[in-house]
């Protein structure tokens, strides 16, 4: 009897276990259908005031599978670019307003064009944050803004963070000064365990 | 012995899951509504909100009276003068007191509009903040729908036991202090 209701113990034990590994996919499609599905909290979106606001965590492996480009690498390869975008933690956030960049709306104003050129080429350390639970900011190393000349139906920008500072916390705050279309400040709050737990590609 | 173990786990896993199920859905056939306006009134981030607001507003006045004051300044100067002007001097210092004045109006209305703006800012940043608390608040509870009651007349009758609002404003208290 004792043996029989250890065996179920275990065997519960094991499952669990096996049911809470981190998601693997065979490549980077699947791994995308899987992000952009908002009900597994790598992608919040929000709409305020016209504006729509997405930010979603792009894992290591997406980054690493984004560089291959579809071509075939040995282990070795894969592990020395795991290891490069491992060092850092990659959001993406995208902003638009009637289905277009923010800039085409923004466009008849001269002045005002200009000055958004400015904000959002070189000033959104100013106006973008990220919060530990404990209020601790954590500083945006670094982002990328490309432009897009209107050919975008949104403007999109990749935000580098320190992986070591996001890892201290169990829960951490986005917030997104208003850019000037009347959203206040905008927040998303995101579990660091999605991110621990991050899903990988099983690169063949 | 060994034959009633199974269907003893089974009957207690079952258990287990009704009775989540049951105390997860208690809510979720009930109507309740939230005062937005009470809920905005109460939440103390408003008023931090507010306060940051007036003292930029002040900051901005002041740039305007001081303007002014220096153009009427400007003015009362002209009018003891315009004795001992030449026509021409009197035509160019007209001139230069009108364009200042259009400039002024200008501005002024250039603050209003900021100021305009920055309340709308500072308005919407606290209805976001409660916007995201009632959401978590209504899926950690379970329930399937809480109206927004703005004072419109769109609630016309609640029990007293569907208003969230108390409840809601001091968790939403709680949240800003825990931040």
């Amino acid at each position: 009897m004792q043996s029989n209701f250890l065996t179920i113990i275990y065997s519960s034990f094991i499952f669990i276990c096996v049911g809470c590994r981190p998601m693997s996919f065979q490549d980077e499609t699947d791994l995308l259908t899987y992000l952009k599905n908002e009900e597994n909290g790598y992608l919040q979106s929000k709409q305020i005031n016209g504006v729509q606001y997405q930010l979603m965590y792009k894992p290591t492996d997406l980054l690493v599978s984004q560089e291959l480009n579809g071509k075939k690498a040995n282990q070795a390869t894969i592990d020395s670019l795991r290891s490069k975008y491992d060092r850092y933690r990659y959001y993406n956030l995208s902003m638009s307003k009637n289905n277009k960049e923010l800039l085409t709306n923004v466009a008849r104003d001269r002045q005002q064009f200009g000055s958004m050129v400015n904000t959002l080429s070189f000033g959104m350390e100013q106006y973008i944050h990220l919060f530990t639970e404990k209020r601790d900011t954590i500083a945006l190393l670094d982002y990328v803004y490309p432009r897009m000349y209107g050919m975008s139906k949104s403007t999109s920008m990749l935000l580098v963070y320190p992986k070591e500072e996001l890892a201290n916390s169990e829960q951490i705050n986005f917030s997104i000064a208003d850019l000037g279309f009347g959203t206040g400040e905008v927040s998303f709050n995101q579990s660091t365990e999605l991110i621990i737990d991050q899903p990988s590609i099983h690169f063949q | 012995m060994n034959k009633f173990i199974l269907p003893v786990v089974l009957i207690t896993l079952l258990f287990s899951v009704f009775s989540f199920i049951y105390s997860n859905s208690s809510n979720s056939s009930q109507l309740v509504y939230i005062d937005v306006n009470k809920l905005m009134a109460g939440y103390e981030r408003t008023a931090i909100e507010r306060a940051k607001f007036e003292k930029k507003a002040i900051t901005l006045q002041a740039n305007v009276d001081s303007l002014i004051a220096n153009w009427q300044n400007e003015l009362k100067t002209y009018e003891k003068e315009r004795a001992t002007m030449s026509k021409k001097e009197i035509t160019l210092k007209q001139e230069l007191l009108s364009n200042k004045q259009n400039q002024m109006n200008n501005y002024q209305q250039a603050i209003q509009k900021q100021l305009q703006d920055e309340d709308q800012k500072m308005t919407q940043t606290v209805i976001n903040d409660i916007n995201d608390f009632v959401k978590s608040y209504g899926k950690e509870k379970g329930y399937r729908v809480i109206l927004g009651a703005t004072g419109n007349g769109s609630i016309m009758y609640a029990e007293n036991g569907a208003d969230l609002t108390e409840e809601v404003l001091e968790q939403l208290n709680a949240s800003l202090h825990a931040k």
